[in-house]
């Protein structure tokens, strides 16, 4: 099977902080990759290693082929990412967030419009809504058109950190669906992180756990659940840290 | 599509719907300008300002080649200039004087006992005594109107005393070869040495007060980058478009171009308000200032504003995207404007091609030198230098901005707390 992302042995500190001490994994071509951990995990720092916005001070990071942080500027053309709690331009209306994004992705002008409309599509927002001011949106709504922008790119890696943190049940159903219908309609690969099990056994084909910095899991829903002998993810990952800890 | 394009497309949607700072901005200059001109020229008329004047002598003479004179008649005089230079004038005794001691002037006359005979004699002096109210600008008006028309008068007595000696003598003169035979003759001339008119002369300081007014310019569009840059990582945007293909240089210069139309913006405001500043006076004394403004100076001024606007955001953006907090962009922004304020200011009163070369070469490193030197360029007709100073600023943004490519760390500005 072709990897779009290989990790093996990354780490990263800020000061004295370690980050990551050992994050090591693949990330296959197509599939729905899933990274859960509790908060200050490190999850975060290692979908930023992989969008080539911060240098691993350690191990090797492959994304498309092409080693980071030698080539990021070959990968930040392939890639789409969606940071945690990433906010809208208020000024502009929804329409135009999509279509500053499709600007930046694309060659032509005209290309750049059917990315946007292939946006707008995905946000599922009606034609009013996306004409208003992006500053007027529920929070919702604002997430529905951040993840579409990172989506309608048609990226071959698309990276969401933590993409309903936050959201009403509603709202976080309605960007689940979103996530679930088009990376497989539209063949993307997609990593994304939540401290949500439930929301990552419903979503991703394969799994890593991450805490403290380290890889505890990574697999299959199914082959976490075996390896813990647990009934669900929640009690699969409490099982292989060792119990919750502060 | 180019890389650039976006980033401006969105930088001006955004700047254009933002209308209410848009207009607060241009309309800066337009409000303080003429505010200036009224407060410092038409204000001043406004006020009530009283000279006394106390005749303590009462006398009158008859002076040879010269006619009666009186303290009355100098006391009338002195008080019809006051009056057409919007002063109240009284004449008082003294004994009102000593009766009423808050009685409030700005400046006080007194034509002491004897001064007539004085006046007269050809063994004494006469003297006016003048009390001025310190820290008085009006009191200084008033001096210098009294001053002239006892100095006019005093000329008068002693060219006719000079006649009258003369003729006791017996001997032939001209009363202005003994009372002044010393003469001052002075030419104003350019710096290349051909004559200049007064016209001339107003020019360059027209030049020195331009300059001036670039003070009011730079604030805006320095507020804005900082909202553009540090604004969009508070606002979580910026994480989303770093990881896109935006080429880092881009992204700068789109920004940097942006806020610099928000610049041209005020600069363009800044010529108008500086138009308005000379049409107040104009009216008010008749006096056809504006025909000194050319178009090709308001041009060149314009120019100018955006090139010192265009400056201080290559100065301050290195050090906005390696605080990344807001705070921190801030203090620098005030930095800037201080600096710019410092050489602006100093426009005025010093000439700074006339400088020690230590002193010259350490402000041609300041960028705003030359802007404050396109103008008096501009406004001499020396258009080579105008073009030379030009295009030093526009160097130095430049390699500023550079530097700020150079500096940008994804990291830092991810991480910088705000």
């Amino acid at each position: 099977m072709k990897y779009v992302v290989k990790l093996k042995n990354v780490k990263k500190s800020f000061g004295k902080t370690q980050a990551l001490r050992s994050v090591s994994f693949d990330v296959y071509e197509g599939e729905i990759f899933g990274l859960i951990g509790p908060n200050g995990a490190g999850k975060t720092t290692t979908l930023r290693i992989i969008s080539t916005l911060v240098k691993h001070d350690g191990g090797y990071v492959n994304v498309l082929g092409y080693e980071l942080p030698k080539y990021k500027n070959y990968v930040r053309g392939r890639i789409a990412y969606l940071p945690e709690d990433a906010g809208l331009y208020g000024r502009l209306t929804g329409w135009e967030n999509l279509l500053y994004f499709a600007m930046i992705y694309s060659k032509r002008g005209r290309e750049a419009i059917e990315m946007a409309k292939l946006g707008a599509e995905i946000s599922g927002l009606s034609h009013s809504d996306l004409h208003r001011k992006a500053s007027e949106y529920s929070k919702g709504m604002t997430r529905r058109v951040a993840v579409a922008r990172a989506l309608m790119t048609k990226a071959p890696l698309v990276i969401l950190d933590e993409p309903t943190t936050g959201l009403d049940v509603f709202s976080s159903y309605g960007i689940r669906m979103i996530i679930k219908k088009y990376a497989k309609e539209l063949g993307i690969t997609v990593i994304l992180s939540s401290h949500n099990i439930l929301e990552i056994q419903y979503l991703c084909d394969r799994v890593a756990l991450i805490d403290k910095g380290r890889i505890i899991a990574v697999g299959t829903p199914r082959e976490i659940l075996e390896k813990a002998n647990a009934s669900n993810l929640e009690e699969a990952f409490i099982k292989l840290v060792g119990g919750p800890h502060e | 599509m180019s890389k650039l394009y976006p980033i401006i497309w969105k930088e001006l949607r955004d700047m254009i719907r933002d209308v209410r700072t848009l207009v607060l901005i241009a309309s800066l200059p337009l409000i303080v300008m003429p505010l200036m001109s009224i407060s410092s020229i038409y204000m001043q008329q406004l006020q009530v300002s009283t000279v006394l004047i106390v005749d303590e002598d009462h006398s009158y003479a008859y002076i040879p080649f010269l006619g009666n004179i009186s303290t009355k008649d100098i006391i009338m005089n002195i008080s019809y200039l006051l009056r057409i230079n919007g002063f109240q004038s009284k004449i008082i005794e003294k004994g009102v004087i000593t009766a009423h001691k808050e009685y409030e002037y700005d400046l006080l006359v007194i034509i002491p006992k004897g001064f007539i005979n004085n006046l007269t004699s050809f063994t004494l002096k006469a003297y006016v005594v003048i009390k001025k109210v310190v820290g008085s600008p009006r009191a200084d008006i008033a001096e210098s109107i009294i001053n002239y028309v006892l100095g006019d008068f005093s000329r008068k007595v002693s060219r006719a005393k000079v006649k009258y000696l003369a003729t006791l003598a017996k001997i032939k003169i001209t009363p202005e070869s003994v009372l002044e035979p010393l003469g001052i003759i002075t030419t104003i001339v350019k710096p290349t040495g051909t004559p200049a008119s007064p016209g001339e002369e107003f020019k360059i300081r027209l030049a020195r007060l331009m300059a001036f007014s670039l003070i009011f310019v730079t604030t805006p569009s320095i507020a804005y980058i900082n909202d553009s840059i540090v604004g969009e990582k508070e606002r979580k945007t910026i994480e989303a478009l770093l990881a896109t293909p935006i080429p880092r240089y881009s992204l700068i210069l789109g920004k940097v171009f942006t806020a610099s139309i928000v610049g041209l913006i005020a600069g363009l405001s800044d010529a108008l308000s500086l138009i308005l500043f000379f049409v107040i006076p104009s009216i008010l004394y008749g006096f056809n200032i504006l025909s000194y403004l050319t178009p090709n100076l308001i041009a060149i001024h314009v120019v100018a504003v955006y090139l010192s606007i265009f400056t201080s955001l290559a100065i301050i953006t290195p050090i906005i995207i390696r605080s990344g907090s807001y705070r921190a962009s801030h203090v620098a922004s005030l930095t800037v404007v201080s600096l710019a304020s410092i050489v602006f200011f100093m426009a005025l009163y010093v000439d700074i091609d006339k400088l020690i070369l230590v002193a010259r070469y350490a402000l041609y490193a300041i960028p705003y030198t030359h802007a404050v030197l396109m103008i008096k360029n501009a406004v001499l007709g020396t258009i080579t230098d105008v073009l030379i100073h030009a295009l030093i600023i526009t160097i130095i943004s430049l390699a500023l901005l550079l530097l700020a490519i150079k500096l940008f760390s994804d990291e830092r500005i991810i991480y910088s707390k705000t």
